[in-house]
């Protein structure tokens, strides 16, 4: 799920923050840059995981800003493809299911992906599973496992800078996920896990 | 910025587990507060990472660090991608379906025998979830812990 990306950037320290460590200050700001944001064909940022290299610091002319050049390692949320996570069903259209975890919640497994005897229950607005006659519930909040197919990128760049195409842009998710859970294991994880061979 | 390496290494869900938990540990020693968007995640993350159906949520914890050598050891006799011992460490798969889900074509690479056996051995060197208290089978069912 995670991984390590070494990144070069320009860390710019504002006076204000001259009464931290130069390593705080560092860190600080290259956190407050990065995480939680998702850099595109790279994953979601999480944070700094160590500082490689940095420059003498050099004082900007005219505004007394501290700039510093930084070699560090990021944290990096990407699973692969083929890779199996969990996560939470967040809701269930008759196009597929909508899951999400804490912290990530662009994944969606279309009906497609779904085993075969599948069927949307519209009354309850989930998924069913039917085996035997027997009826499984793909609920709501339930946690379960899936395997990542696809991942689809979305720069989002504006059309211009009108206020309209900028709000456009940022509908779209940076990054998310396509999912299956078509294989014996995945799906709903209560009904593997007390599997007793 | 500059990328000067999209993926210098992976890491599993315990190396980051760890690292989360001894910043949160160590900002708040020196009585230090992250960006807020860093604080955020963090928590969000760490709540995913401690939830119910996730191997980390086990108090105490069921393997460390020295764990991740030993299951190499273990499951050295059988062909095991990189990528698929990732997910065994972060998913630790201890029946037969479950292994399932992180083995690719494990049918044809395995037999029942040696599906069976790797198992035994995640299950021996991770440990498990204890048995469902409400559940009225309780027979017998000891739980290997890890680590020692």
């Amino acid at each position: 799920m995670f991984q390590l990306t070494k990144i070069a950037d320009l860390v710019q320290i504002a006076p204000a923050q001259f009464e931290k460590h130069s390593r705080v200050a560092i860190e600080d700001n290259i956190n407050a840059k990065y995480s939680n944001r998702v850099i595109q064909k790279i994953g979601l940022c999480i944070c700094m995981y160590d500082l490689l290299w940095s420059s003498e610091g050099l004082i900007g002319h005219g505004t007394g800003l501290v700039n510093v050049n930084v070699e560090f390692r990021l944290i990096v949320f990407r699973p692969f493809k083929g890779e199996t996570i969990l996560g939470r069903i967040s809701s269930a259209t008759p196009e597929g299911m909508n899951i999400r975890t804490d912290f990530f919640e662009e994944i969606f497994v279309s009906y497609k992906e779904l085993p075969e005897s599948c069927e949307f229950n519209h009354n309850e607005q989930l998924w069913n599973w039917v085996v035997d006659d027997d009826r499984m519930y793909y609920d709501k909040n339930e946690p379960v496992r899936l395997s990542v197919i696809d991942e689809v990128w979305h720069d989002q760049v504006p059309e211009s800078t009108a206020e309209d195409a900028v709000e456009q842009a940022k509908k779209i998710s940076p990054y998310s996920i396509q999912g299956t859970m078509m294989k014996e294991g995945l799906g709903v994880c209560i009904w593997w896990d007390d599997a007793e061979e | 910025m500059k990328i000067l390496e999209a993926k210098s290494a992976l890491l599993s869900n315990h190396e980051v587990f760890t690292f989360l938990q001894n910043q949160e540990r160590e900002y708040q020693e020196q009585k230090r507060r992250g960006p807020g968007n860093l604080e955020t995640l963090r928590r969000e993350l760490l709540q995913y990472l401690k939830s119910p159906e996730n191997p980390l949520s086990q108090d105490p914890p069921a393997y460390g660090e020295e764990s991740i050598a030993k299951l190499l050891e273990r499951l050295r006799p059988y062909d095991i991608q990189k990528g698929e011992m990732i997910m065994i460490m972060n998913l630790r798969p201890v029946n037969v379906p479950m292994l399932n889900a992180v083995l690719e074509d494990m049918e044809e690479r395995f037999t029942a025998e040696e599906q069976e056996d790797i198992c035994n051995g995640i299950q021996e060197v991770l440990g498990s979830f204890p048995p469902k208290a409400q559940e009225g089978d309780g027979d017998a069912m000891q739980t290997t812990e890890g680590g020692s």
